[in-house]
């Protein structure tokens, strides 16, 4: 009998090495031979050599189920034969169905040295599926405790990695208890943990198992693999865990894909390439397209994935009463709306929870199930897939378009569902700061537009710090679309105040003032990165134009979305789109000062009345601030007196002195919106329609009757902001000033 | 031992100069071709060191520093050790706004020797702006460039208004106050 441990001596991996080697060469001849025989004209080398592969699989497979005692793999060239034959044919191709049995029976009876067994368990890699009474029987042997302690916990770890291409869980399920049972093992205990958080339902919760859970914290101190598997049973019982458990954790499991993740990755894309037979066998049923990798794979519903398989049905319906009670709907045959209503009651979500993503049958059912198991499985899942894939924090992902379609459709998923989700919340706080913005920028933009309002601190330092960094240091046009999506992200959270207040208003009012202090929060952060902004890009057109956009919803907020609260924009956006050299933003300005007005008109009305719905009152500072900027604005586009009337603190109230240095002639009439530079062009264009012989464009031509006729014209050309302003506001809040401005009029 | 001072050169017309303080040549020399390779419209000369202080023999051939960005790779916590014991040779005038931490190597969070949070301490303790990077991956590479060299650009008074001082405090995490 050999020690269990072979002391390595340098000579022996070469001796193997050479031995492949031979043995290679012998699979070549023996290849040829084949191809030789097989004179079907129309299959492939490939296909040819998966031939000859797999006459050679099924001998190792024979080899390893029968061969009885403990061997070695040093004396034994043949065993070393029939383990690099599996090896290869894995690490190509993957491995049928079949050959699980054998193989795991062969790992984990402890036939074999240790090293044999890893390399048998390493490369067990499924090409379609991996039948669950495989599993069950290797459950058997390693409660039997043949093998050692390194390959039991390496045989969880494969369990974990491979748990989603099992084809059924109910036997698996059932061994529960015994899976339990290994979490006395303190080594087994993070993997037996990690198992049991994948295969816990409702009915698998018991009072006895919370008081061994609890016994078993008490003794090793909080561990965060125990912590995941009580949030779990927490969640299924809330009555039975009484207690506390830190709300978010990062991560609750290491990652235990380790030695398999690239295989799958390499099998499936193999596989990809295939004739479509072997596509059928190939997880999934429809789109192959979209089945690259392990993310876009589970996107798609497998059609092993509820435990009611597809094929059982048509065999016979009488066998699914064999389950039980629970005859379930298999969620991959539900195609249209009616059916869905149909069955709604016998759903079962499969097991790989990322198709619920693409299938808007499934999210309309998450919808209204309310089930928070569901919830929780999905963002295990998506936080996991986020985690481990996200291109600019994993140096050996570089496959940024999968990634990025993968983030598609977490987007489409949340515009479906119209809410965020948690763990597409936690990645972005956790990645974000490590983000370069360039790296599949759209689409993690609309993903933060996604983000739920909660406490202001949170979304302060991972969310604003991190992307005030980014802004402050990247292109213009990362600051629009920056813009853009904050944009998105406060349209995103006004609706959910109007939802909030129709749906509960009375108990809800503390959320309603939590709420309103963090659109505030947001409004506030926008101001400032946008003064910083303007100033970094010397007042772009394009930034202020996204600007403006932005300012555009907030000035609605109070009739619109029924919003105590009203945000005036900072003088460093006010008086740069003011004095804008572009007529579309000083369009937009004069617009939204229209509906600031009437908004605040509106709730100084509600306020007289005492109609308020909402008992609150807009600070006067918000009307003395509209005010200053009001008669700014009457100002500069209508009386020619900004430099003189302008009180707002930092706005362009200029002493007389210094303005007549400027040796500007006619000062009290030479700024207005004939002067104006956004609308200069308009002006002359205007002269030159109503007097074309004049070349010398004198503007002092546009008064009185003109003065209209130049307004008319402005209108007709599309600056309809400018029109409702000066429609609303000049004709009344400058009334005393109108008959100053009468000289410029008459 | 010399101490790197920000003012005691006189500026030179249309050019900025950055510095980059690292103890990783190869990574340095890439970011260095990915800074240079930008399109721009003023002269940038990189310099390379692999520590502080700088040899005090060429030191008048050296025109005025703008931007000293010290780089520490996740990876290895001698990296770190490096830039603090380089940091006492920085002139205290340089923290303000004209010293960047460009953390290297976040691409492989498993093998992570130093907690970020030890770094943003750093950061936070000598006033100066952290940023989190992968210099291994080319696109992340150049929008790191990209992102160095609109800030050398503020230090070297390129922009109009902005001053480095105002850059930095714009890029200061709101709790650190």
């Amino acid at each position: 009998m050999r020690p269990r441990r072979n002391s390595r001596t340098p000579k022996q991996p070469l001796q193997a090495r050479h031995k492949s080697q031979t043995d290679l060469s012998a699979w070549r001849k023996g290849r040829r031979t084949d191809s030789e025989k097989s004179l079907q004209h129309h299959q492939s080398a490939d296909d040819q050599k998966y031939d000859s592969q797999e006459g050679s699989l099924e001998q190792a497979f024979s080899y390893l189920g029968k061969v009885q005692g403990r061997v070695s793999l040093k004396k034994n060239s043949v065993l070393q034969k029939h383990l690099d034959a599996v090896e290869s044919t894995a690490l190509k191709q993957g491995l049928p169905p079949e050959g699980f049995e054998i193989l795991l029976k062969a790992a984990l009876s402890g036939r074999f040295a240790d090293t044999v067994n890893t390399r048998l368990l390493k490369s067990l890699i499924p090409a379609s599926v991996i039948p669950q009474d495989s599993v069950v029987s290797a459950v058997s042997l390693l409660c039997v405790g043949k093998c050692s302690g390194n390959i039991q916990v390496l045989f969880l770890k494969w369990l974990i990695a491979m748990f989603d291409f099992i084809d059924r869980k109910e036997h698996i399920n059932a061994l529960y208890g015994f899976f339990f049972f290994f979490l006395q093992d303190e080594k087994l205990c993070p993997y037996v943990c990690h198992v049991l958080y994948l295969l816990t339902r409702k009915e698998n919760v018991k009072p006895f198992r919370i008081r061994q859970l609890l016994d078993l914290q008490a003794k090793m101190g909080m561990q965060s693999h125990l912590q995941a598997l009580l949030s779990l049973y927490k969640l299924f019982c809330p009555e039975q865990v009484t207690i506390t458990l830190p709300g978010k954790m990062k991560t609750y499991f290491k990652n235990s894909e380790g030695p398999w993740k690239a295989a799958i990755t390499a099998v499936r894309q193999r596989n990809q390439g295939l004739s479509p037979l072997s596509q059928a066998a190939f997880l999934g049923t429809s789109q192959p397209q979209s089945r690259k990798r392990k993310w876009n794979a589970q996107l798609v519903i497998p059609a092993s994935s509820s435990y009611t398989n597809h094929l059982e049905e048509v065999r016979g319906k009488n066998r699914l009463c064999l389950y039980g009670t629970k005859v379930s709907f298999p969620v991959e045959q539900l195609q249209t709306f009616p059916q869905l209503l149909q069955n709604i009651h016998r759903l079962e979500f499969p097991s790989q929870m990322g198709s619920v993503l693409t299938n808007p049958l499934l999210l309309h059912y998450m919808n209204c199930v309310k089930d928070e198991s569901i919830y929780l499985r999905l963002y295990y899942w998506m936080g996991q897939m986020l985690q481990e894939e996200c291109t600019w924090c994993v140096v050996d992902n570089p496959n940024e378009e999968e990634f990025k379609s993968f983030l598609e459709s977490i987007y489409k998923a949340e515009c479906f569902l119209q809410e965020g989700f948690s763990a597409c919340e936690e990645f972005l706080y956790k990645t974000l700061p490590l983000w370069d913005g360039v790296c599949c920028r759209s689409e993690v933009l609309r993903l933060v537009s996604w983000i739920p309002p909660s406490n202001f601190s949170d979304i302060k330092s991972y969310l604003y710090d991190p992307l005030a960094q980014l802004f402050f240091t990247s292109s213009v046009y990362f600051k629009c679309s920056v813009l853009e999506s904050l944009r998105q992200l406060l349209q995103n959270w006004l609706n959910c105040t109007v939802i909030q207040v129709d749906s509960d208003f009375s108990s809800s009012n503390t959320t309603l003032s939590g709420l309103v202090n963090v659109v505030a929060e947001l409004v506030h952060f926008v101001g400032w990165i946008s003064t910083a902004g303007l100033r970094l890009e010397n007042n772009s057109t394009l930034l202020m134009y996204f600007i403006l956009d932005f300012y555009g919803t907030v000035c609605d907020m109070y009739l619109k979305y029924n919003l105590p609260l009203l945000i005036m924009p900072p003088a460093g956006v006010f008086y740069p789109a003011l004095l804008s050299m572009d007529s579309a933003n000083l369009n937009q300005l004069c617009h939204i000062m229209y509906r600031y007005r009437t908004n605040l008109v509106a709730a100084k009305e509600n306020e007289l009345s005492k109609k308020s719905i909402l008992q609150f009152k807009f600070s006067n500072q918000t009307y003395q601030e509209y005010n200053q900027y009001i008669t700014a604005m009457v100002g500069c586009l209508w009386t020619s007196s900004a430099f003189q009337k302008d009180i707002h603190p930092q706005g362009l109230c200029m002493d007389d002195k210094l303005l007549c240095k400027t040796g500007v002639k006619e000062l009290k009439n030479s700024f207005n919106i004939v002067y104006h530079p956004a609308m200069m062009g308009y002006a002359v264009q205007f002269l030159k329609e109503i007097c074309p012989d004049d070349t010398t464009f004198n503007f002092k031509l546009i008064k009185g009757k003109k003065w209209d006729w130049y307004l008319e014209y402005l209108y007709s050309q599309g600056l309809k902001g400018l029109k409702v302003f000066i429609e609303s506001s000049i004709s009344r809040v400058s009334q005393a000033s109108r008959s100053k401005a009468g000289n410029v009029e008459t | 031992m010399a101490v790197l001072r920000p003012l005691d050169k006189l500026p030179t017309l249309n050019s900025g100069v950055l510095l980059l303080v690292g103890s990783d040549e190869a990574l340095q020399q890439k970011l260095a071709e990915a800074i240079l390779q930008e399109k721009k419209d003023f002269n940038i000369s990189i310099h390379l060191a692999a520590s502080l202080p700088l040899p005090s023999e060429r030191d008048h051939l050296r025109p005025r520093i703008d931007l000293v960005v010290f780089m520490i790779d996740i990876k290895s916590k001698y990296s770190l050790k490096n830039v603090e014991a380089s940091l006492a040779h920085v002139d205290a005038n340089f923290f303000l706004g004209k010293v960047c931490f460009l953390v290297t190597g976040v691409g492989r969070v498993n093998a992570c020797s130093i907690e970020t949070n030890a770094i943003c301490q750093l950061g936070k303790a000598y006033c100066s702006p952290v940023l989190f990077c992968e210099l291994e991956l080319e696109g992340i590479r150049v929008a790191t460039a990209q992102r160095l060299l609109r800030m050398l650009q503020i230090c070297a008074g390129h922009i109009p208004g902005v001053s480095a001082l105002s850059f930095v405090s714009l890029m200061r995490n709101s709790d650190d106050d």
